[in-house]
């Protein structure tokens, strides 16, 4: 009895071993999904930050790629909208075979999170910054700050660097508009600031001036507005021409040439953030921006988003090419294991990220303002 | 917050903001009542009026009364291809009235799809500036915006009540809105009417656009949710009546900004759908006025009907 079974482990043993072989064999190239919306409303970023990626995998295969092995990079569209980006998921998974994925926005991210958990494939939210992103599961993590990290950065500079004692928030209602709306509320609070007016308004709405007019009544030293890019230019347009002159902080979103030049001088006092260094900050940066400028002919739009993007690959890659050295499968349960194994990473774009116990990374955040029609940067914070 | 001041400036900006919504929800009406089609591809014609009007002022470097008089081309242009191309060949192959309507659902999102792949997704203003100077009177901001887009608005309602009442055209218009088989009897020209309909309508969303796109961003899917706007304002106002419709336009407007004194800004949205749902289940046929005496239907003379005195 003891002989026969262990003839039959033995046996076992070795067809499990030229499986694994043959799989190992077989692995020509190492497969990842991007799924971002490529249509719809925020295409604009989607569309860029593909090519962001699209650009760091050509550049790791010039490089020699995964140990000589190709990376390879699936692309779908979610249209930002969680229904479609299920779909796209799906696919990838039992289509593509992917064992790691990249996506975006907060109800996409959300959305697709126990199609990874059920099926043991990794998902990368890579810009979307809703604080619940944390709790998803097993198999999600962010390499992008959450909204707790640049909103909680901002209201502290607010209540402690430019004390600034009563704040209003003004808001989208939506999922982020709402999460981040309440981090800036708590932390601002807790700062030692009060926040006197805290307005929301209706996602499609064309008009501001009743959110806007509550907050005059209010008299605050500097409003916080968490708006989409859609309206937020004209919700500031509006606060300016209804006499509100005082600071006007916003997230990344609002980071852009464009609303200067559409605001003018109504954009002057308007402080946004961004998680990832400028043009100032690193030369890798500059050249990346002047590469868009020299191919697209225009700088990316959302250009923190874009250099996180790129650096997905770089990550992605680094991890493959871990797995493909120990010889062992890139399943998603693999790849998961050996990226908290390494858990730190020198990006190209962004910089330094370590993964935390809860699945965030923490990044310093840098606030520009708008100073005599340009974007200058304002503070680090969090260094 | 119950403020002579905000009360009075949050009056004034919804009067002044609900001038292009007055407009879309006009030409909604106006095809409703002559053409018999709820239009939701009007949707469309209202996306290609802002992008010609954009296309004109922003990449042509054209003034600005030339991007306008190159929006209303636009907004023009498809509503022709609407007409010629689709509503006129499904009336001609007898397509019922639902179907009618998924065709209108199809070309808004088939123009928004096409017009998204042409100009891309990123909101845009017809201006490279969406910042107008403020006047104060009276404690009230009133914007160089305000003003212009109400002038706008009135000169427009006032054109159509004259095309109506006076021109020739205009009461084939009412005659065909109120009998279209009838009116072809008395040797109207029952698709030139319908087609003529759907211009107008086409100029006057057009007008609405240049209005709204120089104040706000636009995107090629923002035309869609603008017009439900316009819906509710036709079924509040009485289907089939023109008039009705703008006034309910302004009164939707002027109540869902007024209503942040009573109820939380985030509601705004939910008032309007709230709203609706009341109006379509306790007014299905809309408010409705008791007519006067001499109204425009009894009042329409077909060209036969002068010669041969049947008109009355």
């Amino acid at each position: 009895m003891t002989k026969q079974w262990g003839l039959k482990s033995t046996v076992g043993l070795a067809l499990a071993l030229a499986l694994s072989t043959g799989a190992m064999a077989q692995q020509t190239s190492y497969k990842f999904g991007l799924a971002m919306p490529l249509t719809g409303g925020q295409a604009t970023y989607g569309n860029d930050q593909v090519k962001a990626a699209e650009w760091a995998v050509d550049e790791i295969n010039k490089k020699g790629g995964i140990n000589g092995k190709k990376l390879e990079m699936i692309v779908l569209d979610t249209q930002a909208d969680p229904q479609v980006g299920i779909q796209s998921v799906n696919r990838m998974i039992s289509v593509d075979k992917v064992a790691v994925f990249v996506t975006a926005w907060s109800g996409v991210v959300k959305a697709v999170a126990p199609i990874a958990n059920d099926n043991k494939v990794v998902e990368l939210s890579v810009g979307a910054n809703s604080p619940d992103i944390s709790q998803l599961g097993d198999y999600v993590y962010t390499t992008f700050p959450l909204a707790d990290v640049d909103i909680r950065a901002v209201a502290n500079y607010s209540a402690k660097d430019m004390g600034k004692k009563k704040a209003a928030v003004l808001f989208i209602n939506n999922e982020t508009g709402i999460g981040s709306a309440t981090v800036y509320r708590d932390t601002f609070t807790k700062a030692g600031g009060q926040v006197v007016a805290y307005e929301a308004y209706d996602q499609k709405a064309t008009d501001f001036t009743g959110p806007l007019l509550k907050i005059r009544a209010a008299n605050p030293e500097i409003i916080h507005l968490q708006g989409l890019v859609a309206e937020s230019p004209q919700v500031i347009a509006q606060a300016r021409q209804l006499g509100i002159t005082v600071p006007i902080t916003s997230y990344s979103g609002i980071y852009n040439q464009k609303l200067i030049e559409q605001l003018g001088a109504a954009a002057e006092n308007v402080i946004a953030t961004s998680l990832a260094p400028g043009v100032e900050d690193s030369p890798l940066v500059k050249d990346y921006v002047d590469r868009w400028v020299k191919d697209v002919g225009r700088a990316p739009n959302g250009l923190p988003y874009t250099q996180y993007l790129y650096d997905a690959p770089a990550l992605i890659a680094a991890v493959f090419t871990s797995l493909d050295k120990k010889g062992i499968t890139p399943t998603g349960e693999n790849f998961r294991k050996e990226m908290l194994a390494i858990k730190s990473f020198d990006l190209p774009l962004t910089g330094k990220i370590t993964f935390s116990e809860d699945h965030t990374v923490n990044k310093p955040v840098y606030l520009v303002e708008v100073k005599n029609g340009k974007w200058t940067k304002k503070a680090v914070v969090g260094q | 917050m119950f403020d002579l001041a905000v009360v009075s400036q949050i009056l004034w900006t919804s009067f002044a903001t609900s001038s292009y919504f007055v407009l879309f929800a006009v030409a909604f009406a106006l095809v409703l009542k002559v053409n018999k089609v709820f239009n939701f591809a009007q949707a469309g014609v209202m996306t290609c009026g802002f992008y010609a009007a954009y296309v004109g002022v922003r990449m042509l470097n054209l003034p600005g009364y030339a991007g306008f008089m190159l929006g209303i081309a636009g907004g023009v242009a498809m509503s022709f291809v609407l007409e010629y191309f689709g509503f006129a060949v499904l009336r001609q192959r007898k397509a019922s009235a639902m179907f009618v309507f998924i065709f209108t659902l199809i070309a808004s999102q088939f123009i928004a799809y096409a017009v998204m792949m042409i100009f891309g997704t990123w909101p845009t203003t017809i201006f490279a500036s969406m910042f107008w100077p403020v006047t104060l009177v009276g404690g009230i901001a009133v914007s160089a915006w305000d003003v212009p887009a109400i002038a706008a608005t009135v000169t427009v309602l006032v054109g159509l009540w004259a095309f109506l009442k006076y021109s020739r055209n205009g009461q084939f218009m009412l005659a065909v809105a109120d009998n279209a088989d009838l009116a072809e009897l008395y040797g109207i020209q029952k698709d030139r009417i319908l087609m003529l309909s759907m211009l107008l309508a086409g100029v006057i969303v057009s007008i609405g656009m240049f209005l709204y796109g120089t104040r706000a961003q636009v995107q090629a899917s923002a035309a869609t949710e603008l017009m439900l706007f316009a819906v509710a304002a036709t079924i509040l106002g009485g289907i089939g009546n023109i008039w009705g419709a703008a006034i309910a336009a302004v009164v939707l407007g002027v109540v869902q900004n007024s209503s942040i004194l009573f109820i939380p800004s985030a509601w705004q949205g939910f008032l309007l759908f709230a709203f609706l749902f009341f109006a379509i289940v306790l007014f299905p046929s809309g408010f409705r006025l008791p007519e006067r005496r001499n109204t425009l239907k009894r009042t329409v003379v077909a060209p036969q009907a002068l010669t041969d005195g049947k008109g009355h």
